[in-house]
Parts: C-alpha cells; sequence; structure tokens
C-alpha cells in the first residue's frame, strides 16, 4: 500500500496531488481498510498513471472491487473535459459495453427447484457460451451492420424482445451516433456469429433466488417488482469479439498518432489515448459506439432465449410468467455526459471500466418507472457468493460522476486461482450446496471460484457507507450456466 | 500422443506476425499449423478451406495456417483430427493476458503445451518507462523471449529492456532479435520429443547449440526427477528424452520451467540437454543423475 494514502471520509482515501510530480488531480479510492489492503500494489500506481491524462477533472477514483488492469485499473474511473480531454480505450474495457441484465419472473423457489436441471440444461443448449461460441442468429453483413447502429432497437423490431425491454435498458438499448462507417472488416468478420452469445471469462448467466432475509429495502424492492422467495435471472457479458477487435484497431491507430501528431506522452503504452475532439477520438467514440450497440443487442437475443426456455420448461407464455427485465445496465464504457464543476456546467467523457453508472433520482437518462426511485445497478458476484440489485443515489452524483462499483473483483491471479482449485471438485461442492453448474470448461469455473474474488458483501457495504449506491436486494444463485 | 503447442504472445506490433513467417521459413521438417489472428499478409492468393471450427490454407512448406471461426477448443480438435500436425503455434491477440489461454489449453486433452514464445518490442519499453499489467503477464509466462527490434534501440538502452524484462522474468532464455531474426535456431521452439523423432531415431539438431547426451541403466525417482530438472543451469534450455519410474517408462520433455511426461514403453533411460555453451556442466549433470539413480 502506498504511505502517503490519506482517509477523507469513513470508505474514502486519497492519495494527494502531489504524490507524484507528474498527477493533475488527486487519486480517490473507495474502499473499506479491509478492500485497500487487498488491493494489489499495481492498482496505485495505475490510477496514479490514470491521473497524469490530458483534461481529467476531479479525482482519478477506483472502486471498492478495483484490481488492476490493460492500463487502467478495472474498477477506475475517470472524466475527461470533453473540450481538452482524452479518450482512451484502456480506459473502457475491450469488452466494450460489458454489462448486467436483470430479468424477473413470477415463479417462486419451491416452483423452479423441482425443475432446475432441466432448465439449466436447456439454457446451457440456447445461450452458447465459451470461446468464439457462435450464435444462432445468422445474420448478413448488412444486417449486422443495422444491428450496430440501432443495437437492442433492431432486435425488438426482429421479434427478439418486447418494447419495454427497450425503456429498461441503458440509452434505450442504442446508443446515438454509431458509425459503422468505422467500423474495420475484421471486426465485422468477428463479430457477426456472435449475438446472442454469453463468451467465455467471468461471463455467466444465472438463475438466483430473493431469500426473504435479503431484502434490504422492502419498500423499493417492490416497487422493482421483487418478492421474497421469488426466482431471479441475471447474466452478465458483452461484445464478444467485436469489442475487442475495435478496441485492437484503434489502439494501433492512437499509439501511432499520440505523440507524434499530438504530442501526448505517457508512462504505459496500455494508457494509449487521443484527444476526444480529435478525428482518430471521434472515430474511436463513434466505433465504440457500434460495441455498445453490439452488447445490448446481443443480451437482447439473450433474453429472448431465456424467455423461449422459460416457456418451454414451464409450459406457459413468457408474459404469464412474469418475464420483465428490471434493467440492463453496462460496466464497460465511456460516454458524454454534463455535470457542474466548480459551479459551471461542463460536458465530460466518463470512463467507467469495471464501473457501474448510476443515476439518483430524478435524473435524465433514467427510465420514467424508475426516475423517483434512482436507477437501477445490477451488481454480479462471484459464482459461489451472491449478486445484489442496488439504485444510483444523488450523492454518486455528486461525487463520483454518477459512478459505483460492478462486481467483486479479482484477488488473485487465474493461474493462481487454478493452481488451488480444481473445477471438477468445486462444481460436484456447489452443488451439493444447492447450485447445478454447467460450465464449457473445468479450468474457466476453477479460475471463477469464489476465492478469487473479494467479499462481494464488502464491497457492496463500502459503496452503501459511501453512500454512491443504495442497496435493495441481495440474490443467491441457484443455477448457472459459464463460458 | 499428444500433439505439442506453443503460445505467442506480445503487444500488438511487437513482431508476432514477423515471427510466424520466419517460423514458415525456417522450419521445414515438422508440420506445423498456426492458429493465427488473421491470415492478412501471410496467405496471400491461397486456397482457403472452410471447416467448422477454423478456416485453413495449406502452404506449400507443409505449413497449415489457420484462422478460428469457432471456439478454440473445438479448433484445435479439428486441426488435430485433420491436418495431424507435428506441432501448433497459437497466436494470441496483443491486448490478451496469456494466462487465461494457457489454461484453456492445459483442459484440452489432444495437446500439450509445450513452450510460450514473447515477442518484446525494445523500442517501445524504452519510449514508454512502465512495463503495464498486460505486457507484464506477457513477460512473465514467457519460456522464451525475443528481445525484438533492437535495431530501434542503442547498446545501452538494449541492456536497459534486458534489465526491465529479467526484473519481471528470470528464468526465460531471451535473445536478441532484429524482424525476429538473430543468433538462434527456430527449432530449438520446436524441440519437442514427439513419436515421429524416436521413431526415426534422429534428434532434431539446434545448430548454434551445445547438447549433452547420457544414457543410463535402471529407474529413477520421479519426484527427485524433477527437482534435478527444475534446478538445471538457465543455459540449458531444454532437456528431452526417455526416462524410467517405478511405475514405468515415459517420454520426457522440459522446457523453461516446464516439465512434461507422457507414458511410453522404452526399456532405457536416455536424455539430452540442449544449451548454450553448457559443455562445462556435463561431469556435473552426471554426477548428480547417477545420485537420484535407484
Amino acid at each position: 500500500m502506498i504511505p502517503n494514502i490519506k482517509r477523507v471520509g469513513n470508505v474514502v482515501w486519497e492519495i494527494p496531488l502531489g504524490y507524484r510530480k507528474d498527477m493533475r488531480v488527486p487519486v480517490r479510492i473507495y474502499a473499506t481498510e479491509k478492500l485497500l489492503k487487498e488491493m494489489d500494489e499495481m492498482v496505485f500506481q495505475q490510477a496514479l498513471n490514470v491521473s497524469t491524462l490530458p483534461g481529467i477533472l476531479k479525482y482519478s477514483y477506483v472502486m471498492p472491487d478495483g484490481h488492476s488492469g490493460y492500463g487502467f485499473p478495472i474498477g477506475g474511473v475517470a472524466a475527461m473535459d470533453a473540450e481538452t480531454g482524452v479518450i482512451s480505450p484502456g480506459g473502457i474495457g475491450f469488452d466494450i459495453n460489458c454489462g448486467m441484465r436483470l430479468v424477473l419472473t413470477n415463479l417462486t423457489y419451491n416452483e423452479v427447484r423441482p425443475k432446475l436441471k432441466e432448465l439449466v440444461d436447456l439454457l446451457f443448449q440456447r445461450v452458447p457460451a465459451g470461446v468464439g461460441a457462435t450464435g444462432f442468429l445468422k445474420l448478413t453483413t448488412s444486417e449486422f451492420k443495422e444491428l450496430l447502429e440501432m443495437g437492442a432497437k433492431w432486435c425488438v423490431e426482429k421479434g427478439y424482445g418486447w418494447p419495454e425491454d427497450l425503456e429498461r435498458t441503458e440509452e434505450n438499448g442504442c446508443i446515438e451516433g454509431a458509425d459503422v462507417s468505422k467500423i474495420s472488416p475484421k471486426a465485422i468478420q468477428r463479430g457477426i456469429d456472435q449475438v446472442g452469445t454469453l463468451g467465455s471469462g467471468n461471463h455467466y448467466l444465472e438463475i438466483q433466488w430473493v431469500k426473504p432475509e435479503n431484502i434490504v429495502d422492502h419498500e423499493a424492492a417492490k416497487k422493482l417488482g421483487i418478492f421474497e422467495n421469488q426466482i431471479v435471472i441475471m447474466f452478465h457479458c458483452g461484445s464478444r469479439g467485436f469489442g475487442h477487435q475495435v478496441a485492437t484497431d484503434y489502439l494501433q491507430i492512437f499509439l501511432s498518432v499520440m505523440e507524434r501528431k499530438y504530442g501526448i506522452k505517457i508512462l504505459d503504452r496500455e494508457l494509449a489515448c487521443a484527444p476526444f475532439n480529435s478525428k482518430e477520438g471521434q472515430d474511436y467514440f463513434a466505433a465504440m459506439k457500434c460495441g455498445i450497440n453490439m452488447s445490448f443487442a446481443n443480451r437482447q437475443v439473450i433474453l429472448h432465449r431465456i424467455r423461449e426456455v422459460f416457456s418451454k420448461v414451464f409450459n406457459a407464455d413468457p408474459e404469464k410468467l412474469g418475464l420483465h427485465m428490471v434493467y440492463d445496465v453496462a460496466h464497460n464504457t465511456a460516454k458524454l455526459e454534463e455535470y457542474i464543476i466548480d459551479g459551471k456546467r461542463t460536458k465530460v467523457i466518463v470512463h467507467r471500466k469495471g464501473a457501474t453508472r448510476a443515476f439518483g433520482p430524478g435524473s435524465e437518462g433514467i427510465p420514467s418507472i424508475y426516475k423517483s426511485l434512482g436507477q437501477p445497478v445490477i451488481i454480479g458476484g462471484s459464482m459461489e457468493t451472491g449478486s445484489y440489485l442496488l439504485l444510483g443515489t444523488q450523492k454518486a452524483m455528486e461525487e463520483t460522476f454518477g459512478t459505483t462499483c460492478h462486481g467483486s473483483g479479482r484477488t488473485m491471479s487465474r493461474t493462481k486461482a487454478k493452481q488451488l482449485v480444481r473445477g471438477e471438485q468445486l462444481i460436484k461442492d456447489l452443488e451439493k450446496r444447492g447450485i447445478y453448474v454447467r460450465s464449457v470448461s473445468y479450468a474457466g469455473v476453477a479460475e471463477e471460484a469464489g476465492i478469487a474474488y473479494k467479499d462481494i458483501d464488502e464491497v457492496i457495504e463500502a459503496v452503501a457507507l459511501a453512500g454512491i449506491s443504495h442497496k435493495v436486494v441481495r440474490f443467491v444463485p441457484i443455477g448457472n450456466i459459464k463460458g | 500422443m499428444k500433439v505439442p503447442l506453443i503460445i505467442v504472445t506480445g503487444y500488438l506490433g511487437s513482431g508476432k506476425t514477423t515471427f510466424l513467417k520466419r517460423i514458415i521459413e525456417n522450419v521445414k521438417d515438422k508440420k506445423i499449423a498456426i492458429i493465427m489472428n488473421e491470415f492478412g499478409e501471410i496467405v496471400i492468393d491461397a486456397e482457403v478451406i472452410k471447416g467448422k471450427a477454423v478456416n485453413m490454407v495449406e502452404l506449400t512448406g507443409g505449413c497449415v495456417c489457420c484462422s478460428l471461426t469457432g471456439e478454440l477448443e473445438y479448433a484445435i480438435k479439428e486441426i488435430v483430427e485433420k491436418v495431424k500436425p507435428d506441432y501448433i503455434v497459437i497466436e494470441t491477440t496483443g491486448i490478451a493476458e496469456p494466462d487465461a489461454i494457457i489454461l484453456n489449453i492445459e483442459n484440452i486433452k489432444e495437446v500439450m503445451l509445450d513452450n510460450v514464445i514473447t515477442i518484446v518490442d525494445c523500442d517501445s519499453i524504452i519510449r514508454f518507462p512502465e512495463i503495464g499489467y498486460t505486457g507484464r503477464i506477457q513477460i512473465e509466462m514467457g519460456d522464451f523471449i525475443l528481445l525484438n527490434k533492437a535495431d530501434l534501440v542503442s547498446e545501452e538502452q538494449f541492456k536497459i529492456v534486458q534489465q526491465k524484462v529479467r526484473e519481471i522474468n528470470d528464468r526465460a532464455v531471451l535473445f536478441k532479435t532484429i524482424y525476429c531474426n538473430g543468433n538462434l535456431d527456430y527449432s530449438l521452439f520446436f524441440g519437442y520429443f514427439i513419436e515421429k523423432d524416436v521413431k526415426s531415431r534422429t534428434h532434431t539438431y539446434h545448430e548454434n547449440f551445445e547438447y549433452l547426451y547420457f544414457e543410463y541403466e535402471g529407474k529413477f525417482s520421479r519426484e527427485k526427477f524433477e527437482e534435478f530438472l527444475s534446478n538445471l543451469p538457465n543455459e540449458i534450455y531444454r532437456a528431452k528424452g526417455f526416462v524410467i519410474f517405478e511405475d514405468g517408462s515415459y517420454l520426457f520433455n522440459f522446457v523453461g520451467k516446464r516439465i512434461n511426461f507422457e507414458p511410453f514403453e522404452y526399456n532405457k533411460n536416455k536424455l539430452l540437454f540442449v544449451g548454450e555453451k553448457i559443455g562445462k556442466y556435463k561431469e556435473k549433470i552426471n554426477e548428480e543423475l547417477i545420485k537420484i539413480l535407484k
């Protein structure tokens, strides 16, 4: 841990300006003391590096689930002045718009338990998982291009979902300004067969249970459609190979112009960036938005498959089963937003990498049904622990550019987890504990074992104590499909 | 028998594609299937054979280039079945952390990870004072590291590069290269001792390196043999051959700190060590081996 770190709040820590000469803003870390101590050394280094980027405003933030990643920490937040600042793919993540979607059912635990295996097995069949899995949606290049510009809207128009799904998706499932002319043929090729697929790594689909004792805010839970012993579905995935290729393409472009054309010097090439207002920056922004739309579309098609599967297993219409979405929110993005900084309305490009938008009540850009509550925030824990539904707060708007944590965050490398955990054994253990897991690879399961992650309850406690999110309910898994 | 596999990693623009080209040019005695990110400049005017999980192109030299269209695991199975290669090479994307892919490979029973080759761009290490998170993992995982684009840095800067890489990985074999060429023999990377080598009774010779050869009767203790291998001096890049333990005979391969044993019927211990200026270790290695013979 860095020696000069200052405690500036109950769960807020600061590395002050001047700790390193090249800092433009201080670093702020949101964490309990325990989480702070668990953070790897490189997180601080990376947050400091981010604090040196041109145009960064207020602070370089690390959320309580922060751990080191490509250039920026995962769990890193950085808002850059749209006029003078930069945009950086490393601050967004390569799985562009990777995010969470939460779906309700009106089924109870007792109704689902006897059919759990059947349900999970069929979901495993219908929602492809694993590296390079190809979806069942066969698209022509021109259809895929339409999808990239229209996002989930395209899917709903083609019958993969309900109009209400769009209202309950960040950006209504379609971000404006996505431009396919900024996309390489390679990216198209990598993404065209992947709509409707989970992908590998920490991506998953879970059947979860609302245990009565886990509802924290009963009133808010009710408004969000949550009841005791209910079964809900949560899934986590992103823009697959498409997002990766977009990031790869523009990293190369940025590396070639950053210093030569724009005179930007950085410490670590993983921080490659370009001025947001430059041609390269704007091209990437428009291409990245295609990644955002691809990811919304991906989750939309998966939702459609989930509805089909539930409908088949429970022999009833999805409407009757109450398969309504709560919300879809991303945690790997950069968005143009407006905040009041030093009394002045300022346009900023907010990088959220492994950090979730958490807009408070009354904010623009959240669905009218949630206007008074605040934006739903969906936090996925590890397979073994649990997940949360939170709400965004006014304090997040004031303190963290409307941002909170995204999950539990790794505490150990994949290699280490693999050495300590045998996937096969873990699956058996989980089954004994009532969690049925289907996965493409045992190694994959081991990598994602609970011990490889920070304690999700502690992470949530930190954001709740900081007041940047409000706790509604915790879910526990009973079925899991892993990529 | 399992097919040995190489993972090639390194940042965008470090020279991975050039490295693959060198493999195609230099390795003529083995059938190599290369899983690459894109055919791009390597495969021109060749006919692409579309498979289930891979598209393939056969080159005149015997190499087969493959581009992934499906899941890696299935692609590997498809390649093993259709191409029957002596070796598989996988190029990772520049932004990938190779530890995830290594774990996937260890899970596929058709193949055996032989070594990880990391290509480092010397110029980039000098230009950017910090080696990032992903770059560190790439270096950390390497058994062989090519310090490439060495012509773009001065002698003094090259020493800094060496030192920085060594701080992250103190066991890998480092090579100084320009366009992935240098004082290195590509057959070293492909030195895994495979069934074909046993049958033909020829070893792959590594022109630029010395080798030591030993034969013994009797049996080794597996535990002690593994300990002996992991304590070999850094100048020994590879060890391979047959070894007899209590529970049977094995074909063994050692590279970096990676040890592989595969059951194989054989009646003698035969061991080959490959490295740079390793003649001086002959006596010592012999003594140590005799010590652990039962």
